[in-house]
């Protein structure tokens, strides 16, 4: 059994207007989605800004209430704030914010921060929380004077490592990391992201990898989806994704890659521009008439792609006539 | 499969002497010394604030030596006499009562009023305000609306009506009345950036770690928002001083034989008094204008101590 178990998540906000102030339209931030998390492993959520990558990890958080869909851990829908409370749910899930200023709060001195969810989770006593505080700081890689500062006296980097330490302090299970390191240059990237390697491997965590930097999420996820306009148009495992991508969407976003060879750079400006041009050729028919990508087809038992539904018959024949079972 | 904290780290219960001490040295310092460096910084405000402090402990303990029944009867001798002679430092009024006496003892009720306002309505309009701008919804579409109610109310003449209905009252009721009608600035005042404070990630941050809703509101969100906070709060209270003051200048204020700044002042509602006999309305108006003064002195240091980028005093960190 998966650790957690996403199913068709909705999260619909709502545009009020009229006279009445009624509710005209939806936001469909996240419309559909559809995907399980396994215990110690890394998942990839990839999308382009707006995506609805954010709203997906807050519905599953808890933060944001979900229009519809269910989100099960350990059996229960934990979309529902009582068997949130009832699992202990926050104990066991923890979240790593996009902004790392903004998400620790300025008027509080590091260990305060950090020991929130010990304090609301474990009741230490107050020598066992400092110390407890004190290991956290030294595994992140602060020294025992960060302690009594407050957040805008550290870097970026810094500030990021603090956010993760305030979210491993209760030995989550998984943590949801939305673009933890989008904010930070590349040498300071590197060291979070090999830092957060480091504390799955000796705490066994699960993260859920929020990211719209394919090649981060390379460096850091088995599995992958990919995400556009609130809906999932291909999933797989890293393979599946990097060498045979199916959804002109991905295509277009690993093309946007940089190439860090300077041999084969005209090379790759080119595959770039012919994959754009497919992309505004074929854009129409990749999506439905709403502009919505269509339900996901099964191409090989790790690899499913949103195709359209002309293709997807193909697929479902060649699947039927080789018998495969997929 | 899952390991310690322990495992991955070398400090000890042993360490936790020596590096918590370490953190103290290079701790921040606090806000109430960040504050009085401030304080120290501007020599204005450092004076405002002892002239104030000085002033409400004077008015106070000298209030407390004085009759006032008494010191309210008239004495035909002291008709309009004359400041600065040793019986009448601050000369007297048409009823021959000493100036100097009333002015303490009146400068006590206006500024227990005022201070007793500021207590209750900021602290109402505060709560009003967080409560309202954290859950929003239609937790604050209701209180909106009843706040709304509070705003169209004629303010100052409900309260006349409800001071000239009411049999008797005496400085706490009128204190309580004049509360229900001045909450409302402050609330809208502090609903709005709760609103906009409760969108941080901060705020998400401390729902995930599992802190229940009153606790983000008055332990996460209002020290935010505190800078906004003190700075309101001094200038209600400057505020506050006119608004008892002013009633009593009309004559809607605390009962009749009861001093305050506000009856005093209105001694110059007589044209003779204005020009003939100045002592009995002008330490008055003077007094009103120094508190006034002062408080916005301070409250303008208080602003800048909260705000780091605005302060003056040496930079301790
Ligand atoms: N509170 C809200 N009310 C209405 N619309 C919202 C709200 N929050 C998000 N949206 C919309 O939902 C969509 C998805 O937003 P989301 O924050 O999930 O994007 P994202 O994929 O995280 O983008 P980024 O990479 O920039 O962080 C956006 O189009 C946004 O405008
Ligand atoms: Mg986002």
């Amino acid at each position: 059994m998966s650790l957690i178990e996403i199913n068709d998540l909705k999260v619909h906000y709502p545009i009020r207007g009229g006279f009445w102030n009624r509710i005209v339209d939806n936001v469909k931030a996240v419309d559909g989605v559809t995907f399980n998390i396994e215990a110690g492993e890394t998942y990839g959520l990839v999308g382009e800004s707006g995506s609805g990558k954010s709203t997906t990890a807050k519905a599953i958080i808890g933060l944001e209430k979900a229009t519809s869909g269910t989100v099960m851990y350990k059996g229960k829908d934990v979309t529902k704030g009582e068997n949130r409370r009832k699992l202990d749910y926050n104990h066991d899930v923890q979240m790593i914010f996009q902004d790392s200023l903004s998400s620790l709060n300025p008027r509080k001195r590091i260990e305060d921060v950090i020991a929130e969810p010990l304090r609301n989770f474990e009741h230490l006593d107050k020598e066992e929380e400092k110390l407890r505080v004190l290991q956290l700081l030294d595994i992140v890689g602060l020294d025992a004077d960060a302690l009594y500062k407050y957040p805008h006296q550290f870097s970026g980097g810094q500030r990021q490592r603090i956010g993760v330490a305030r979210a491993v302090a209760t030995h989550p299970k998984l943590i949801i990391a939305d673009e933890p390191v989008s904010a930070l240059d590349l040498s300071v990237q590197a060291q979070v992201l090999n830092f957060m390697k480091k504390i799955q491997r000796q705490f066994g965590i699960s993260y859920l990898f929020i990211s719209h930097d394919l090649g981060v999420v390379r460096h850091m996820c088995k599995n992958i989806a990919i995400m556009t306009r609130g809906r999932i148009v291909e999933v797989g495992t890293r393979d599946d994704i990097y060498n045979n991508p199916m959804h002109i969407y991905t295509k277009r976003l690993l093309a946007a890659i940089p190439e860090t060879n300077v041999n084969h750079r005209e090379e790759h400006r080119k595959h770039r521009l012919e994959i754009e041009k497919i992309y505004q050729e074929q854009q129409a028919t990749y999506y439905d008439k709403d502009g919505m990508a269509f339900p996901l087809v099964k191409v090989s038992p790790t690899h499913s792609v949103a195709l359209p539904p002309h293709l997807a018959k193909e697929f479902e024949q060649q699947s039927e006539n080789e018998g495969v079972n997929v | 499969m899952k390991r310690d904290i322990e495992d991955v780290t070398s400090i000890s219960a042993a360490d936790l002497e020596k590096l918590s001490k370490e953190a103290a040295a290079e701790a921040t310092p606090s806000r109430a010394k960040i504050m009085w460096g401030e304080f120290k910084a501007d020599k204005p405000a450092m004076a405002s604030l002892f002239i104030l402090i000085f002033f409400i402990l004077f008015v106070i303990v000298a209030s407390m030596f004085i009759n006032t029944p008494k010191m309210m009867e008239t004495n035909l001798m002291g008709y309009y006499a004359k400041p600065f002679t040793p019986e009448y430092w601050l000369g007297a009024d048409s009823g021959g009562r000493s100036i100097a006496k009333e002015l303490i003892v009146g400068s006590r009720n206006s500024i227990s009023i005022a201070i007793g306002l500021t207590i209750i309505s900021s602290t109402f309009g505060i709560c009003w305000g967080l409560i309202s701008g954290y859950y929003g919804g239609m937790v604050d579409l209701a209180m909106q609306r009843v706040y709304d109610f509070m705003m169209i109310i004629p303010m100052l003449m409900t309260i006349i009506v409800i001071v000239t209905i009411i049999p008797h009252y005496n400085a706490i009721t009128l204190t309580l009345i004049l509360s229900i009608f001045y909450w409302m600035g402050t609330s809208r005042l502090i609903r709005s950036r709760t609103l906009a404070e409760s969108q941080k990630d901060y705020v998400a941050a401390s729902k995930t770690s599992g802190t229940g809703n009153l606790k983000i509101i008055f332990r996460e969100i209002m020290p935010n928002i505190s800078s906004l906070i003190i700075v309101d709060t001094t200038l209600s209270f400057a505020e506050n001083i006119g608004v008892e003051t002013g009633l009593s200048f009309l004559g809607f204020g605390l009962p009749m034989g009861t001093p305050s700044l506000g009856t005093l002042i209105a001694n110059a509602n007589d044209p003779e008094n204005i020009t003939g006999y100045w002592w009995t309305w002008f330490p008055a108006a003077l007094e009103i204008i120094v508190l006034c003064l002062s408080i916005s002195y301070i409250g303008q240091v208080m602003r800048r101590a909260t705000n780091a980028a605005q302060r003056r005093g040496k930079q301790q960190d």
